[in-house]
């Protein structure tokens, strides 16, 4: 099972390496640091929700409210700091994380104690945050947001002149690593990760064994949740100002990049290391599209073809070991 | 009396839909009575119930397997822009009545094949429909902007655009379409050989299998069948817009979804009527007419719809323990007896 896992990951590895080597060939630009550093930073977004995800994946569930819970947080921190400008990042952690926590324990609560089906509970909690926000908003942007944050989202590490600007480690892939890290933590060096593998992989079993299940539950979504509200930070401090509704759609993104890094649906399985593959590879397929000159409108046709061509050949595999497994066990 | 009681024992749940659409449509038409109930109102909510209903039983006979079709919208839309190209050729614009057919059937053909690809997926290779369905909806979604550049396609011809808005009597014709497909998806899904076996995977695709049913056939002919459905609606949604676009119709995709549940059908499959789904999507649909009458936000009618779907299943799982505890309670006193 153990084999099965890492060689998943290793087949993702390939399908990067071999598209980064295409892409090269077409336009070297794609290898230059400044395009890794700036590619990396418009995909934090994702990658960071994809890590909350992958715990509620593993778990056997699914999140459809990140969507709206980062509108959410990108209202909720552009409001403040439009209020009071001269606050601090802590403050606008603490809102969005507050938020987000929130949001994840109304979907813990509704699954693990009035029993509606993930996917259901978290369509309705989206359908309602998201109407309350552009409810309370109009659909209006944000954007007289102060310096000092403005001058946080440009923040970078290791600052490589590149032109008349700089580029380096910003401060979303710096969340993002954090994050990764975090989660890592969680999942290997905690008794509750064990727990999180455990009642994805059989929940009556989890119970017997005394995890508290529903109480692992509720907590996955508020990480979830709590991650979503992070990745609006990372969103906003990007683009310096907020518009709600520019995250409509992102579940998808989110649970695709979490699927293409060797997450099941069907829960047990996934690692921090593949869903970072994932969100290398959703990465590069998407800066290798601009970098080919391929038209933007071929953007979604090509990303679903990728994913559809991935989940097949590697189900097709299984199918196949499957079958073999079947004879021996028939000629023994 | 004796009807009512077997309406409670056997359609609880239906029942229950039935009450509540009752009430919502009574509050609505008590709200603003010359309004509501007028002819014209109840017309225009014939005209807009058959392109949402049509989406909501395309997403229940996936949901019936334990799948799900997030597809729906982009299948019918991609058909529909490739039938429009169609139907705007020189050869289109000179004969419009041939084209309008060619295209009516191109739109369900195109849909049907879409299904095919998804029945491919999820029947015979065996992934599973939600990522299947996700992925194709992208695919198919960005076919669709390959080809418009994200614009429309206009100036359809008459006929074509006559088959949304014609009505037989007081009856819209998109009303028949739909009156129609609910009852072959009623005899299909609740009443043939094929029907059952669906339920059966649904309850445990395994054991179905074992049991020397042709699953993947079974699974592939669902998706189909889906196609067929979403089809339809593509084309009374074209006819009604004059035009094709990628992202017409989006909004139904999780209001759809938000039917299905409502009105009974379980998420994992195995359990479900069509009558529960056409009972949601009257609710949905009274909900939506009448707060549109009140100008209401739209955004509210969202929280509302939200608030009824959370609703509902509280009330259903609820009933559901009052239930479960009342059968424990007669077993133990049956017991001591």
């Amino acid at each position: 099972m153990k084999l099965l896992k890492v060689r998943k990951e290793f087949g993702i590895l390939l399908i990067i390496i071999v598209l980064a080597v295409l892409i090269t060939i077409v336009n070297p630009a794609f290898l230059r640091a400044s395009n890794i550093f700036d590619f990396l930073r418009s995909n934090a977004v994702y990658g960071i929700m994809a890590f909350g995800m992958l715990l509620v994946l593993i778990t056997g569930g699914i999140d459809l409210s990140v969507s709206s819970t980062i509108v959410l947080g990108a209202v909720l921190q552009g409001n403040y700091l439009a209020a009071h400008p001269d606050t601090n990042i802590f403050v606008i952690f603490a809102i969005v994380i507050a938020a987000g926590a929130l949001i994840g324990l109304v979907n813990g609560v509704l699954i693990t104690k009035i029993k509606i089906p993930p996917i259901v509970a978290t369509l309705g909690v989206q359908t309602i945050t998201n109407a309350a926000v552009l409810l309370y908003t109009k659909g209006a942007w944000i954007s007289n947001l102060p310096e000092w944050y403005k001058s946080f989202g440009g923040f970078a590490l290791l600052k490589i002149p590149s032109g008349n600007t700089y580029t380096g480690i910003y401060t979303q892939v710096i969340m993002l690593v954090i994050i990764g890290a975090i989660t890592w933590f969680i999942l290997n060096n905690m008794l509750i990760g064990r727990g999180i593998y455990a009642v994805g992989g059989n929940t009556q079993s989890a119970r017997r064994v005394g995890y508290n299940v529903d109480l692992i539950t509720i907590f996955v979504y508020i990480i979830s949740g709590i991650y979503a509200g992070v990745a609006s930070v990372a969103s906003v401090s990007i683009v310096g100002s907020v518009d709600p509704n520019t995250f409509t759609g992102y579940e998808m993104d989110v649970i695709a990049i979490t699927v293409l890094g060797g997450a099941s649906l069907a829960g047990g399985v996934g690692t921090v290391f593949g869903t970072a593959l994932g969100i290398i590879l959703m990465a590069v397929i998407k800066n290798g599209l601009i970098l080919v000159h391929i038209s933007g409108y071929w953007q979604n046709a090509i990303m679903g073809a990728i994913i559809l061509a991935t989940i097949a050949i590697d189900q097709i595999k299984q199918n196949r070991e499957r079958d073999h497994a079947v004879k021996v066990d028939v000629a023994e | 009396m004796k009807f009512i009681r077997l309406l409670r024992e056997k359609h609880p749940n239906e029942l229950v839909l039935f009450l509540i659409f009752v009430i919502l449509f009574a509050v609505m038409a008590a709200l603003s009575p010359d309004i509501f109930l007028s002819g014209a109102n109840l017309q225009n909510m014939m005209f807009q119930m058959p392109e949402f209903g049509l989406m909501a039983l395309a997403m229940m006979a996936a949901v019936l397997t334990g799948g799900m079709n997030l597809s729906i919208i982009n299948g019918a839309t991609l058909s529909a822009i490739l039938a429009a190209l169609l139907m705007t050729t020189e050869w289109g614009k000179a004969n419009p009545l041939p084209a309008a057919v060619i295209g009516t059937v191109a739109i369900v053909v195109i849909s049907l094949l879409t299904g095919v690809l998804n029945g491919v997926m999820i029947g015979y290779i065996g992934i599973v429909a939600m990522l299947v369905t996700l992925s194709t909806q992208l695919v198919f979604e960005g076919i669709g902007l390959i080809i418009t550049k994200g614009n429309s396609i206009g100036s359809l011809p008459a006929p074509f655009l006559a088959i949304g808005s014609a009505q037989i009597g007081p009856v819209p014709v998109p009303m028949v379409v739909f009156a129609v497909m609910i009852a072959v998806s009623y005899f299909l899904l609740e009443r043939s050989k094929w029907g059952r076996e669906v339920y059966m995977i649904g309850d445990n695709e395994t054991a179905t299998r074992f049991s020397g049913i042709h699953t993947k056939k079974v699974l592939m002919l669902v998706y189909v069948f889906s196609g067929l459905l979403y089809g339809l609606s593509g084309v009374l949604i074209t006819s009604r817009y004059c035009s094709a676009k990628t992202d017409y119709g989006s909004s139904y995709l999780m209001q759809a979804l938000t039917a299905v549940v409502m009105g009974g059908t379980d998420i994992n499959g195995g359990r479900g009527t069509v009558a529960g789904t056409i009972l949601a999507v009257m609710i949905l649909q009274t909900v939506s007419t009448g707060f549109t009458i009140h100008r209401v936000d739209q955004n509210l009618v969202n929280i509302f719809n939200g608030l009824i779907l959370l609703f509902v299943l509280s009330v259903r799982y609820i009933t559901g323990r009052l239930i479960d505890i009342k059968k424990i309670r007669a077993r133990q006193a049956t017991a001591e007896n």
